[in-house]
């Protein structure tokens, strides 16, 4: 096998590899991350198979890549990962957090590498020659392994491994178990409960079509809605099940061995080995196929066990059945990889952002289109335009799915953002000397793209902020009663049109007395009489910090003010909750993405312009004597017990009057950057989603706008910048 | 004359195809490959404090274009917009603009050597946007660099910190 690889490499000269390597290192990212994250939440006591086979699959994936296009320092330093990792997964070795830790090391090294790599080899590539060798000792371990391993990890050592290397071991266990593999079996199948079981006598058809698929009889079953076949055959229960899959599902079959001495069937080297989690994969064992180590892409999606992947019911069928037949291995164990193997991206495609964009503006012209056709139709007579207005009414909903569906492309969980904090919490707390456990909730949450990019760096900033002033020291969370470890939990859920992403701990929360105290103390104007919430809202102001010691992680001040500034530049709001003892919970307030915004549509003399919903308080009638001016110059309105500054949008934009009698006496009150303004209008038009464009790809910034957006009937109108026009009021 | 063909050409070596267009009754030429699409007029939207040869941005298949007039850039007496006024739509460094004119007379293909250095003279277009001048028969045709024009920090079409 080793030879196949080294041909494989070597054709590589006349076979341009350059185009997948791109591929290569996004995969090889992407494993480096999930193994990390795996290694982190690793539980060193009850680490199960299910998370070491996947941490080892990461690390053999990386492997057989980096081997592939000859990047040899990559390899070497996954395969000393991967040696490790197969003795901890075969129970060889018990973990333990040195082992984690040289892992996480090995990952960043191999990172580097990858990037130089990347970069075209240049720079210092970093060293690891002392991480292979701390690997070595502590995958050289103190416990004499089985005799069956021992083979099989002098397998693993051979310094040039194939990713067909991993499929050595079911030989050795097929062959342990004393069994020949191909060899007729005899398989009771119950197909069921079906709602038409006629449909399973297709089955029988197959057998007959099929030449040397074996023998099929039927059995009488018991149950009406349920049909069971004797069969006599020497494919594996896989392959059945994939013929099968034609007539019936996967799920509503059940293999059952009838001969119970044939223990061992092929499928054990599925359980046995998380990385051959599709059973075509045995054919390599004696008799790799040529093209295998030719074609890397295949190769990675083999070991990622994505697109080979048994779908999980029939994986679990075929565990427990093998469980039930007296195999050594138990049925647990044995049906949580088969489950495992199957990743959501088994279906996925890898598309540039601009392709998306292009199709969400294309999209966005359909829907204005659209929105113009029905508004011209709308005078049309239903009596006698009926077919049309049919059309019109499909084309409307169409336009909906597919916009929604379009839009729903560019989402992407959160757990992309979530996945980096657990690393960066262990070190954080290890330099810090406190204990932390971090707990996720709504990783599924789905969020725009923009805005996740967005969204990391002020969530980085909140979860430092909790692992350093909130979580106390050990000893004092013990002193105050709670557990030795703290939490920190950070949570996304959807609310309405929006999302909402929480962070909270259970440390000492905040001060009522001391954040008052340090806000006077920088002269900022506050009483004892505020509630709470208003409280708390003053540790976004620039500079403020009640930390008592600056350390590097967090106590400088510049942050909170940072974090409020990029979460209100994203349309969103930030609510702090906290209770002195207990603990405190910072909720960040988002729009689902960034492309559609609910704006309020206001007129001024001829013109529409947008306003963002999400800023817009209230809208009143006012007379024109409930203006008062200071200073014969700027306006103010009395709103209840509080006066605001008037903004005449219509001074603003210099919008031209042609009807002198009409005149604004619209007032909406906006909120942004926690001050309100009343802006005085013509008329409030409606609420509508508007898609926001921006005005900067072929013009420049204008001021006191932040986008525009098309009309229903093909204009373009602006959308105001409220932050900018609040901040416009306090000059 | 294939597209290849004319990338990286300059002014003297062969002959280039021209767009002509009126501004009042004067006539002038841009590099075609310059023209994505010629456009009736529709009023655009405002914007408030641009400059007045701004008209405002349209919408042009959901892209947001700016246009601007330029009969008032270039000081015309008369300024109408009518069944004829017509924009044509520039593609100049991946950013779209739109310039009304008066109308749009024709394409044609004018040897290097035929155009003549235009003369120094006090004019509201900058010297450098102006290639030079060519004849047709008794007609004069101004030829623009139209990409140096619209990039002028007097137009204010793009960020100012470029």
């Amino acid at each position: 096998m080793a030879e196949a690889h080294q041909e494989g490499s070597g054709s590589g000269v006349d076979f341009d590899l350059s185009q997948f390597y791109q591929i290569f290192f996004e995969e090889a990212g992407e494993n480096l991350d999930l193994m990390e994250q795996m290694l982190l939440s690793l539980n060193l006591e009850t680490a199960d198979d299910e998370e070491l086979n996947g941490i080892f699959r990461c690390a053999h994936s990386v492997k057989g890549g980096a081997a592939t296009f000859g990047f040899s320092d990559v390899a070497e330093l996954t395969h000393q990962m991967e040696s490790l990792l197969d003795r901890l997964r075969r129970h060889e070795l018990q973990p333990n957090a040195a082992m984690v830790d040289v892992l996480l090391e090995s990952a960043d090294a191999s990172r580097g590498l990858l990037a130089r790599h990347q970069a075209g080899g240049e720079g210092d590539s970093p060293p690891t020659a002392d991480l292979v060798r701390r690997i070595s000792v502590l995958a050289s371990g103190n416990v004499a392994p089985p005799q069956a391993s021992v083979v099989s990890s002098q397998q693993m050592s051979t310094p040039v491994t194939t990713p067909a290397t991993v499929a050595v071991q079911p030989v050795i266990v097929a062959q342990a178990a004393d069994k020949p593999l191909k060899t007729t079996r005899s398989l009771e199948i119950r197909i069921g409960p079906l709602d038409h079981p006629e449909q399973a006598d297709a089955i029988k058809e197959l057998f007959r079509d099929i030449p040397g698929l074996g023998e099929i009889t039927a059995l009488t079953s018991n149950q009406a809605d349920t049909r069971v076949f004797a069969v006599e055959t020497s494919s594996s229960d896989e392959d059945l099940l994939d013929l099968f899959a034609f007539h019936v599902s996967r799920a509503q079959v059940a293999i059952k061995e009838l001969d119970d001495v044939a223990a061992v069937p092929e499928h054990g080297d599925g359980l046995f080995d998380g990385a051959v989690g599709s059973p075509k994969m045995v054919s390599y064992d004696d008799d790799p196929p040529p093209g295998a180590p030719l074609a890397p892409l295949p190769g990675f999606g083999f070991f990622d066990g994505a697109p080979g992947a048994p779908n999980p019911s029939a994986g679990m069928t075929v565990g427990a059945v093998v469980g039930s037949a007296g195999s050594a291995v138990p049925a647990k164990a044995a049906a949580k990889p088969a489950a495992s193997v199957v990743q959501p991206e088994a279906a996925t495609i890898r598309v540039a952002i601009s392709k998306v964009d292009q199709l969400i503006n294309l999209v966005g012209e359909l829907v204005i289109t659209q929105a113009m056709l029905a508004q011209n139709s709308r005078a049309l007579d239903p009596a006698l335009y009926q077919q049309l207005l049919t059309g019109l009414t499909d084309l409307d909903r169409n336009t909906r799915d597919l916009q929604e569906s379009v839009m729903s492309i560019r989402m992407i969980p959160m757990s992309i953002v979530f996945s980096r904090f657990p690393r960066m919490l262990r070190d954080l707390a290890n330099k810090l000397g406190k204990k932390v456990d971090f707990v996720t909730q709504g990783e599924a949450t789905e969020l725009d793209k923009g805005l996740v990019e967005k969204i990391t760096d002020p969530l980085t900033h909140l979860v430092r902020n909790s692992c350093d002033h909130g979580i106390e020291m050990p000893a004092d969370r013990v002193r105050a009663g709670k557990s030795e470890t703290g939490t920190i939990t950070l949570s996304a859920a959807h609310q309405g049109g929006s999302i909402v992403i929480e962070v909270r701990d259970d440390g000492h929360g905040m001060s009522r007395e001391k954040i008052l105290a340090k806000a006077r103390e920088r002269g900022m104007d506050v009483s004892d009489q505020m509630p709470d919430s208003e409280v708390w809202m003053l540790i976004f102001a620039p500079g403020f910090s009640t930390a008592e010691v600056v350390t590097d992680v967090s106590g400088r001040g510049v942050g909170m003010d940072v974090v409020k500034r990029n979460i209100a530049a994203l349309n969103g709001t930030v609510e702090i909750d906290s209770a002195e003892g207990y603990g405190m919970k910072v909720s960040i307030r988002l729009p689902l993405t960034l492309a559609i915004m609910d704006g309020m549509s206001v007129g001024v003399g001829n013109e529409v312009y947008i306003l963002p919903l999400s800023s817009v308080v209230e809208s009143f009638q006012v007379k024109s004597d409930a203006v008062s001016t200071v200073g014969q110059g700027a306006q103010l309105v009395k709103v209840r017990d509080e006066y605001m500054p008037v903004i005449e949008l219509e001074k603003v934009f210099q919008v031209p009057r042609f009807d002198p009698e009409k005149s604004s006496d619209i007032m909406v009150v906006i909120e942004a950057d926690g001050c309100r303004v009343a802006l005085l209008v013509d008329e409030l038009l409606g609420q509508q989603q508007v898609v926001v464009k921006n005005l900067e790809s072929n013009y420049r910034k204008v001021p006191n706008i932040s986008g525009a957006t098309i009309l229903g009937d093909g204009k373009v109108a602006l959308i105001l910048d409220t932050g900018a026009l609040v901040r416009r009021s306090r000059h | 004359m294939g597209v290849m063909g004319k990338i990286g050409e300059t002014i003297s070596a062969g002959a280039r195809e021209y767009l002509t267009f009126r501004l009042d009754r004067e006539e002038y030429g841009i590099d075609i490959l310059k023209v994505q699409e010629i456009r009736g007029y529709e009023p655009p939207t405002r914007i408030a404090n641009a400059p007045n040869f701004i008209k405002g941005v349209v919408n042009l298949r959901g892209t947001i274009v700016p246009i601007v007039d330029m009969r008032l850039k270039f000081n015309c007496s008369k300024v109408e917009y009518n069944s004829f006024t017509v924009v044509i739509i520039l593609n100049l460094h991946n950013r779209i603009v739109g310039i009304v004119v008066d109308s749009v007379s024709d394409v044609m293909e004018l040897p290097a050597e035929s155009l003549k250095a235009a003369p120094d003279v006090d004019s509201v277009i900058d010297s450098d946007a102006v290639l030079g001048l060519g004849s047709l028969g008794d007609r004069m045709l101004i030829l623009l660099d139209i990409e140096k024009l619209m990039s002028g920090l007097d137009m204010e079409l793009a960020p100012d910190v470029v």
